[in-house]
């Protein structure tokens, strides 16, 4: 039986992840508490549609709670939990790449809400006409860069947690990050595409 | 039905249980003992390698004619370095897996576990250890032809020039040399160089760069000391 949200609102992460171990009805806790942006992640990650993106959260979620034992305290519950997340997501985009399926994307209209906020391209009050414009230019970059950019500038990561993410020194995000930039910007502006106003 | 609810009767239908604790401490504890492990075999691979390199006289390169020159850097431990070298990937390796592994490049692993394995190879060198492990290589492992046999090897080619052995008698104008095949030789030495911490006394073994003048005997132009742990051993 789920745990209704006020009960779960009075418990830390960890505490959740405690009181999970003892009552397993707990664990829903954690799962609605992140399911709203893992959902919107994978979607961007994997390319998928709303449904396959559940099945990938449920299966993440399953992991997580087998895994319950090897999270280390000294990193971010989130980062721990994207990462696992962030596994599962390349894993279901690689086999559905080597189907040959389709790589449309079940865009959403927030994803313009929440753009690089630390180039000339990061001005939020700059952004309010980005469209899908942005999703295409990110989808033509290398996946290194594109996971990158979708963890600092749309999740709103910082380098310590992009790199308990995808499991790469800190300073290998930097250069990543950076070098990702200069990609887009290179892509969108090879594309006529403007993203300042 | 919410997601959160069908997690949730997966996990009671199927009776999903986390993994117990210990597996997680194993599998990172097991990652510790393989980079520990690997830094000390790249150790002993270490302290080998210096001891090839006390081995090789590196001033008679210039005496070297090609051929001999090939012969010469046939003494370095080529073997050994390959040894350090997989002992480094190992351990990179193992640390991966480590709960913490990630945290440091390529370049901060592989040199951190060099660091280790060349303090710990030295250490072990200095205690001897290059040695007898060289030695007990040397004996266990038909294939292995180790650096004394080696050394012996290119040291003992009169005809070239070169040759090594055991100072049995010392006379003001020769001195007798028993080389590593117990033949003996009249060394004619009055013109050679000798090295400062060569004692041309009865026991001393040495190694000499001249030239033969018969079938037992040789002048030599250098005589140097048969290097290694104490020149007045035999040398192999």
């Amino acid at each position: 039986m789920v745990v209704p949200k006020e009960i779960c609102d009075r418990f830390s992460e960890l505490e959740i992840i405690q009181k999970s171990l003892s009552e397993v009805d707990y664990f829903s806790c954690l799962y609605e508490r992140y399911e709203a942006r893992l959902m919107r992640y994978i979607k961007r990650l994997a390319l998928v549609t709303d449904t396959e993106a559940e099945d990938i959260l449920q299966e993440s979620f399953i992991s997580i709670w087998k895994n319950l034992h090897a999270f280390d305290q000294s990193l971010k519950l989130s980062s721990w939990i994207y990462r696992i997340v962030h596994n599962q997501a390349l894993s279901a985009f690689r086999k559905k790449k080597s189907y040959g399926k389709d790589n449309k994307v079940a865009w959403d209209d927030s994803l313009n809400a929440n753009l690089p906020d630390d180039t000339t391209l990061t001005d939020a009050g700059e952004m309010q006409n980005i469209d899908l414009s942005l999703h295409e230019v990110l989808e033509q970059l290398p996946l290194p860069y594109k996971e990158v950019l979708m963890l600092k500038f749309l999740e709103n990561m910082g380098y310590e947690e992009i790199s308990d993410v995808l499991k790469i020194p800190e300073g290998t995000v930097a250069t990543r990050i950076n070098r990702a930039k200069k990609a887009f910007k290179h892509l969108a502006e090879a594309q006529h595409i403007s993203f300042e106003h | 039905m919410k997601g959160s609810e069908k997690l949730i009767e997966i996990i009671r239908q199927q009776d999903i249980q986390p993994a117990p604790k210990w597996q997680f401490s194993m599998k990172n504890g097991l990652a510790w003992a393989g980079f520990l492990a690997a830094v000390v075999l790249g150790a002993m691979a270490f302290s080998v390698i210096l001891f090839a390199i006390q081995q090789t006289d590196f001033n008679l390169v210039s005496h070297l004619s090609h051929s001999r020159l090939e012969m010469f850097l046939g003494l370095l431990p080529f073997i050994w370095i390959v040894f350090l070298i997989a002992a480094l990937a190992i351990a990179f390796y193992s640390i991966q897996f480590s709960k913490k592994g990630y945290k440091f490049t390529a370049a901060k692993l592989v040199g951190f576990s060099a660091l280790l394995s060349i303090l710990l190879g030295t250490l072990f060198f200095i205690g001897g250890g290059g040695h007898q492990l060289e030695h007990a290589f040397a004996v266990n492992v038909d294939l292995y032809e180790s650096i004394q046999q080696k050394k012996t090897k290119l040291w003992s080619m009169p005809k070239d020039g070169y040759l090594s052995g055991q100072i049995e008698a010392v006379n003001p104008d020769f001195f007798v040399l028993k080389d590593f095949n117990n033949k003996s030789w009249k060394i004619h030495y009055d013109s050679a160089f000798i090295a400062p911490v060569v004692r041309l006394e009865e026991g001393e073994t040495v190694k000499l760069i001249g030239k033969m003048e018969s079938i037992d005997e040789f002048t030599a132009k250098e005589i140097r000391p048969w290097g290694g742990r104490g020149n007045r051993m035999r040398g192999n």
